[in-house]
Formats: structure tokens, C-alpha cells, sequence
């Protein structure tokens, strides 16, 4: 395996992952900052289908969305399959639900008090949403990172969506399991130490995250 | 004769699932510039519902509740507007993750005051609580008087037109009480500031405020909630009566049904010792008990506690005081008149 296509399969990762972590936040946690705030019928089974849908496994949403965007399906115009966009669709749609689980539960353990702080001292109602997420800034943080981690890992949407294609949607699990399936071991063996790296790299931030939280609180 | 900051009209609120119509029901009030108003009353009287509403933190669920001439939730963003002149220290404080610069601060910031004057006003409320260099400090750790204070700093720094305090001194030993209701004088005097304050502490009430407006059980009472004594009503149709313990009446005239609160006026009670062999007077509302703490309020008069089956607070005359026999610990005979007692709150009484 050439160096060349070593670093795109990571730049694909890295990419399709990171894109898919920022667009499913930013769904997410204004999803979950309207959940943690309000109580309303119909609430439980939002969370219980959310939970639900954590557990999700990514091949059954590679099939779904297979079936969405393959040529014969109702998104087939689109000509996403096999692009790397419908890689970040798939991994958006895997995401989603954990940033939202793991995002609802941070800010329902902010003090409720923080809002009504904030409204006391002047803020709007808008201001004080930002209030409230600044307090959670942290866990929140581990959120959106769990939710890249599980991005990055996954392989089931990667091979189903990208195709596996060389220097286009190959990324480094799609990589992992092409060079085991040739009989290339070493390279497999080096492609996973390199994705336990960027593991253990996220993993790192979240820690750093957590010193952070608990030296300003 | 100074503006009016608040005029309340008829206002009500009420709780979602509490029982009865309304947790809060105020004909009315009216709070002047510059002012500064205790709210007196027992746990549930509505105290902090009402500095709520003061603070448009809540809508009144009926009424017109006016500031400064107008009605904030008649405007499109109004309560917020609003928010920004009548500021509210809550009774267990909430302080942001950060520094206690940061917390100072906050609504400084919000204002987007200059940084130099940001940090000029933050410093100058650290002081005024005597937290003089504690800014950089983060707040984790700070104890629950700490807190309070840099709760009430960053309230200070606002300068708001109206502060609202609910139990502003709760958290602070008894020394530190008394700089801080300090303080609050000097907020409303050099910053015309007008304040309103909950508290349970009559005497608090009284060394603070221009004003005491007394609340029992959501209503407007007239009186110190220490004679305030609520039940359900029996009656023999010429006098009815309310037993606040079992076997214990305080009767007044006519015929009433339903659950009331009884006030006793504390001027209308009068006390005699229990000693010296004379007998008892006989007839309705007799008490005794024995003098618990006694405190004057001017010159000419005393304010003394008598605890027994119930407790009541009496106004007493300084001179009738040793002429009386009257003295800490001392036991004593407490007796009203029925037609003194003011019953209030008369709701019709529950079926089943």
C-alpha cells in the first residue's frame, strides 16, 4: 500500500467523520437543548425511539440508505452512491441519535438555576439557551467527540455507501478490511494501529475535556 | 413625591397542579422610587412567587402588573426590557462555572458595558461585599455565605433601578448579616435604587424597610405572620371559631364557614402575668405562655414574643412592661377580643 493512498484513506476519514460529527451536532444539541428544556407529551417516546436508535448497527443503516440511493431507489437522481457525501449522509443518520442521547443527558444535569439566572440578570430567552450550553460545554464536548469516534470507526456505511473505491472513498476501515481480505496482514495490522491512534487522540480530548471541567467548576 | 416603579392591579398567579385557583392573589400594590419594601411571611405565603412576578420571571395569570408606567407583557419582548432594570437575587444563588470576575461580571457584560468600566464596576461590587481580590478565584469551593455575597455583587454591579432580593441574608452568619443589610442601605440611597426583600425576620423587616407588606398563604394580611393562624372553621352561628392545634380556639363573631386565616392585631393583645393569685379572665380567646424574647421597637414600645400553645407577638407599651409583672421567662396570660381578630382568605369549604 503506497504512502499516497495511506494518507488519502486518512484525509477520507478524517473528512467524511469529522463533517458528519459537525453537521449531526449541530442537529443535535439544539435538538437535545429543546428536550432537556421542556416537558410535553410524546417526550418519553422521542428519547425511548432515540434510544432505540443508538443501538442501530451500521450495516442496516448502510442497506437503508443503499436502498434510498442506489439508481433504482427514490434518491437515485441524487448520484450519491458511492461518494464520499453519501458516506457523511450515512455516518450523520448513525451519529445523530448518540449526540442527541449523551447531549439531552449533559444539559439535564445543568442546574436548573442557571437559566433563571441568566433571565434574572438581563438575558433573553435566546441568551440564556447559550447560558445553559455554555454551563454543559464540556460534556457536550464528549458528546460531539463520541459521536466522531463512532464516526470514524464504523465500517458498515463506509463499504456499503463509498464503495471502497481507490483514492476516492476508500477510508482507513474500508482499508483494514480490503488489505485482511488479500491477505495483506502487516498492512491491516498498520491501518489499525493508525485508527487506534486517532482513537486514542479523540480519547485524549475528552480526558482533557474533563480536566478542564473540573478545574473550573 | 417620587415615581411609581410597580403598580399591581388585581394580579393573581397560580402554579400548574397546586390546588385552589390562584398560589398568589394581590388586590394591589404599589411600590415607589427609591423605596425599599420587606415582604414579611411564613414558608408558602408567597413570598418568592410574588418577587417572581416583581422580577417578570413569571406572567400573571390575571391582572395588570405595571413598571414604570407600563405593562411589560402587553410588549413584544417588554419582560425582557424589563429584566434588565429589576434584577433578582435568588435565595439559593446560582453561580456560573468560571471565575468570580467572570460571575461579577456577567450582566455587565450582557449590557456590553467597556472592559475597563466592566472591570472597574466588578471590582467595586467585590468590595462593596468585602471580597475585595477575590475575583480571579474560581467560584468551586466558595461556602454557601461566600456565594451569597458574590451573588449579591453581581447583582450590586448592575446597579439596577429596582433589586430584588429574596432572603438576601439567609446564608450569612448574624454579623455579616447586618454589613450586608448595610450595604442594601447604601445601594438605595447613593444609587436611589429602589428594594424589595423577603425575609422572615421582622426585625430585619423593620430596621430595613420604609415599608412591611405582610403575606400569609398568598393573600395581603395586615399583620406579622406570627399571629397568623389558619383552619378550617366551625361554628355555633353567633361566634365561629378555628382550631390551629386540637382543642386550642381562637374564636371571633358571626358566622363563617370554610378554611380562613385568622391575624391577630399584636397591638390588640393584651398580657398580664400568670402569677400573683388573681383568677384567670374567663371568656374566649385565653392563652397562656411564657414570654420567649422581647425586643423594642422605639422608645415607647415593645415587641414580645409569647410562646404556649401558639405563638403570638404583642405590641406592649415599655411602661406597662415592669408595671405588669412582664419579663423574659416570665408566664404569662394572653387575651384578645373576638371582634379584634381579622379573618382573611374565607374560601368556601371543600365537599367529600
Amino acid at each position: 500500500m503506497i504512502a499516497r493512498e495511506l494518507a488519502l484513506a486518512v484525509w477520507v476519514s478524517l473528512k467524511t467523520s469529522g463533517l458528519a460529527a459537525v453537521i449531526a451536532s449541530a442537529l443535535a444539541v439544539p435538538a437535545a437543548l429543546f428536550l432537556a428544556g421542556r416537558e410535553f407529551r410524546g417526550k418519553k417516546l422521542i428519547l425511548a425511539v432515540n434510544q432505540t436508535w443508538m443501538a442501530a448497527p451500521t450495516v442496516v443503516i448502510g442497506l437503508l440508505f443503499y436502498s434510498l440511493l442506489s439508481r433504482n431507489g427514490p434518491l437515485g437522481g441524487l448520484g450519491l452512491l458511492y461518494t464520499q457525501a453519501a458516506m457523511t449522509v450515512g455516518q450523520i443518520f448513525l451519529i445523530l441519535p448518540l449526540i442527541t442521547g449523551f447531549s439531552y443527558t449533559a444539559l439535564r444535569q445543568v442546574d436548573r438555576r442557571a437559566r433563571l439566572t441568566a433571565l434574572t440578570l438581563g438575558a433573553t430567552g435566546r441568551q440564556a439557551g447559550w447560558i445553559v450550553l455554555r454551563e454543559a460545554r464540556f460534556p457536550l464536548l464528549v458528546a460531539v467527540l463520541a459521536g466522531f469516534a463512532r464516526a470514524v470507526s464504523e465500517v458498515g456505511i463506509a463499504m456499503m455507501l463509498g464503495g471502497n473505491i481507490r483514492y476516492a472513498t476508500r477510508n482507513i476501515t474500508t482499508s483494514i478490511a480490503l488489505e485482511t481480505a488479500k491477505g495483506e496482514f502487516r498492512n491491516g495490522v498498520v491501518l489499525g494501529v493508525l485508527l487506534l491512534v486517532l482513537t486514542l487522540g479523540i480519547n485524549y480530548l475528552v480526558q482533557a475535556g474533563l480536566r478542564g471541567r473540573d478545574g473550573g467548576a | 413625591m417620587a415615581g411609581l416603579v410597580y403598580r399591581l392591579d388585581r394580579v393573581a398567579y397560580a402554579y400548574p397542579q397546586a390546588p385552589g385557583p390562584f398560589s398568589l392573589e394581590l388586590e394591589a400594590l404599589t411600590i415607589a422610587e427609591g423605596e425599599v419594601l420587606a415582604l414579611v411571611g411564613p414558608n408558602g405565603a408567597g413570598k418568592t412567587t410574588l418577587l417572581m412576578l416583581l422580577a417578570f420571571l413569571l406572567r400573571p395569570a390575571r391582572g395588570r402588573l405595571d413598571f414604570l408606567g407600563r405593562d411589560p407583557w402587553a410588549e413584544t419582548d417588554g419582560a425582557a426590557e424589563a429584566r434588565r432594570e429589576a434584577v433578582l437575587l435568588t435565595h439559593h444563588p446560582y453561580l456560573f462555572k468560571g471565575t468570580i470576575a467572570d460571575n461579577v461580571a456577567f450582566g455587565l457584560k450582557l449590557r456590553k458595558f467597556p472592559e475597563a468600566e466592566t472591570r472597574a464596576r466588578a471590582a467595586a461590587a467585590l468590595s462593596l461585599v468585602e471580597l475585595d481580590g477575590w475575583g480571579g478565584r474560581s467560584v468551586s469551593g466558595l461556602s454557601a455565605g461566600q456565594a451569597q455575597r458574590v451573588a449579591l455583587a453581581r447583582a450590586l454591579a448592575l446597579r439596577p433601578r429596582v433589586l430584588l432580593l429574596d432572603e438576601p441574608t439567609a446564608n450569612l452568619d448574624a454579623a455579616l448579616g447586618l454589613r450586608m443589610e448595610a450595604v442594601l442601605r447604601e445601594a438605595g440611597h447613593d444609587w436611589g435604587t429602589t428594594v424589595v426583600f423577603s425575609t422572615h425576620n421582622f426585625s430585619q423587616a423593620s430596621r430595613l424597610a420604609d415599608a412591611i407588606f405582610y403575606l400569609s398563604e398568598g393573600r395581603r394580611v395586615e399583620f406579622s405572620h406570627e399571629n397568623c393562624f389558619s383552619g378550617t372553621t366551625a361554628t355555633d352561628g353567633r361566634t365561629s371559631w378555628i382550631e390551629p392545634k386540637p382543642g386550642v380556639r381562637i374564636v371571633f363573631p358571626g358566622e363563617t364557614r370554610g378554611h380562613v386565616t385568622c391575624v391577630i392585631d399584636p397591638s390588640a393583645i393584651r398580657l398580664t402575668s400568670a402569677g400573683g393569685g388573681a383568677a384567670p379572665p374567663s371568656g374566649p380567646n385565653v392563652f397562656r405562655g411564657r414570654v420567649s424574647r422581647m425586643e423594642t421597637t422605639d422608645a415607647a414600645t415593645a415587641l414580645v414574643r409569647v410562646s404556649g400553645d401558639l405563638v403570638f407577638r404583642a405590641t406592649v407599651p415599655v411602661g406597662e412592661l415592669e408595671a405588669g409583672g412582664i419579663s423574659l421567662s416570665r408566664e404569662v396570660l394572653l387575651t384578645f377580643e373576638p371582634r379584634s381578630v381579622k379573618v382573611v382568605g374565607e374560601r368556601p369549604a371543600e365537599v367529600g
